[in-house]
């Protein structure tokens, strides 16, 4: 497959991807220092503020998720790596107001290491910063180390975000963001591989009749290569996993994401949702929140990520609070 | 050829190091786009670049300084795993030099080079058989010490390091990943040499060269 993208030099992918997202957002969002995209409306000083990192070329993740009532800074790396320490601890200080500042990281290699340099660099200086690890792929495996971050970071933005707006302390927001992240599963399936925009290069190779359950967000690989099935079948087997690891029993309420890897169409979202919707309504699982879009894409990658969560009252709550992040906005 | 290490001596290393590096770039892309993205080369030449740059003659005097400022530096080229990796073996190091030195004895180096490898296992659990970085890095410090120890100028254990460094770096086409992204592909990784554990190879490579290029010469006719 050959490369066909609307580039300029491969050098400056990241720089102008950034650029145009806060000239198409210009009352939400501002670049500051190295790659950094903040608030352009501060949060009141004395209130906890929330700082993410990862890797760019995953657009809107994660920097579109920037906004009153989500995050307050998200550090962007080069594409598909993570940020350096210096960029994040840039971040730290610029975002820490006099409550703390609670650092959401994805699981994946480059990220952990990056966060876990700029935690150490930021203890030295007398931050104060807690990290929540999101690590929600089931494919991983029964190791929660082993388990990547894929869309699970949008909850723990949404529920830690709106915690820090209400102005809540440090603890609390971190308490929060970790009940989320212990509450909820994701596993993906990619059916057709994209190109890497600075190598041109396939980022994995699937058979033109195949997909593969558990893909990861980089087209790691998963743990189910199988020929294609159709939506229905696909949705259950992939509820089915996400149901058993999270052990959801009849009415538990859930939020279910459907998040499309870039080059999956609304329509076949739609039809997964609705297979979704009804195997739940069977197994008497209430589905109270659920969205469908684009959150987390891996360029031109056709598959989907699906997310289950179990939601308690103080989730819903902050689940429902306004955002006006860009690709996220509540009212 | 003496028995300290000057500053001097250092910025050669550095950057004969940084010359495998550019030339070996669009085989550390290809290595990595077996596991991995196919971007390994080009985030290593952004780390050598900024790890030159800390070395340059204008730079600070003292060696503990450069070496921090290297580790910085390659921390900030935004490299993904390797450059948080390679940043933490120069912080490291620059821990584990003297204040206010401006040259090293052969121990001295030996010492900064296990500083710097303590530095990288406190980030990552990944040891020697996981096929990563440290399968070239670990015996790479061990032949440095040893060859120190066993009375060898600096120039020679610098070689037996690049040696050793090498033969890890080839023996990890025998192994299966496990760390990083390449784990998921577990033994379709094998067959095809680590592009972290080849960049290390490439490094040592170029110390043993900077340190033993003829006095007054230049590295890769580059300068």
């Amino acid at each position: 497959m050959r490369m066909k993208k609307f580039i300029n030099r491969s050098e400056d992918l990241v720089s102008e991807l950034l650029e145009g997202l806060v000239l198409s957002h210009p009352e939400t969002l501002q670049l500051v220092g190295h790659n950094l995209i903040a608030r352009r409306n501060r949060k009141a000083r004395g209130k906890v503020e929330v700082v993410t990192l990862g890797g760019s070329g995953h657009e809107p993740g994660l920097s579109g998720f920037v906004g009153e009532g989500m995050l307050d800074v998200s550090v962007a790396g080069g594409i598909f790596a993570a940020p350096g320490a210096p960029s994040c601890l840039e971040a730290l200080r610029w975002a820490d107001g006099g409550a703390g500042v609670l650092l959401v990281v994805l699981n994946h290699a480059g990220d952990v290491l990056s966060a876990n340099i700029t935690m150490e660099m930021a203890r030295r200086e007398g931050l104060n910063v807690k990290m929540v690890l999101t690590h929600e792929d089931i494919s991983g495996g029964p190791n929660p180390e082993d388990r990547r971050g894929l869309v699970g970071f949008l909850p723990v933005y949404k529920v830690a975000g709106a915690a820090a707006e209400e102005g809540q302390s440090l603890e609390q927001c971190f308490a929060i963001a970790d009940r989320m992240e212990r509450n909820m599963r994701t596993l993906a399936v990619a059916v057709r591989t994209a190109t890497h925009p600075s190598t041109g290069q396939m980022i994995f190779e699937l058979g033109d009749d195949e997909m593969e359950i558990g893909m990861g967000q980089h087209g790691e690989a998963g743990t189910g290569r199988m020929k294609m099935k159709s939506a229905d079948e696909t949705a259950e087997i992939m509820l089915q996993m996400l149901l058993d690891d999270l052990k959801v029993k009849p009415g538990e309420e859930l939020l279910v994401l459907l998040n499309g890897a870039g080059a999956t169409t609304l329509m076949e979202l739609f039809i997964l949702f609705r297979r979704v919707h009804q195997v739940l309504e069977e197994k008497g699982i209430k589905l109270v929140r659920g969205k469908v879009g684009e959150f987390i894409t891996t360029q031109e990658q056709a598959g989907f990520q699906l997310l289950i969560a179990r939601l308690d009252p103080e989730l819903i709550r902050l689940w429902d609070a306004p955002s006006n992040a860009p690709y996220f906005t509540v009212k | 050829m003496t028995d300290t290490i000057t500053r001097d001596d250092l910025f050669q290393m550095i950057a004969s190091a940084a010359d495998q590096i550019r030339e070996q770039h669009a085989l550390l892309s290809e290595l990595d786009s077996a596991s991995g993205d196919g971007d390994h080369g080009s985030a290593m030449m952004r780390s050598v670049d900024r790890m030159e740059k800390a070395f340059a003659p204008l730079g600070p005097a003292d060696i503990k300084t450069c070496f921090h400022q290297a580790g910085w530096e390659v921390l900030g080229a935004d490299g993904g795993a390797s450059s948080a990796l390679l940043g933490s073996l120069f912080l490291g190091m620059a821990d584990g030099s003297p204040e206010g030195a401006t040259e090293f004895d052969g121990p001295g180096l030996a010492a900064a080079f296990e500083a710097g490898l303590q530095a990288i296992c406190k980030q990552t659990k990944a040891r020697p058989g996981d096929k990563t970085l440290m399968d070239a890095l670990v015996p790479a410090v061990e032949a440095l010490r040893a060859a120190i120890q066993a009375g060898k100028d600096h120039g020679q254990a610098m070689q037996a390091a690049a040696t050793a460094a090498k033969s890890g770096a080839e023996a990890t086409a025998n192994l299966t990943a496990r760390f990083g992204r390449a784990r998921y592909l577990g033994e379709k990784t094998l067959g095809h040499r680590d592009p972290g554990a080849v960049s290390i190879a490439l490094l040592f490579e170029g110390f043993s060269h900077g340190l033993t290029r003829p006095i007054g010469g230049s590295t890769n006719g580059r300068r």
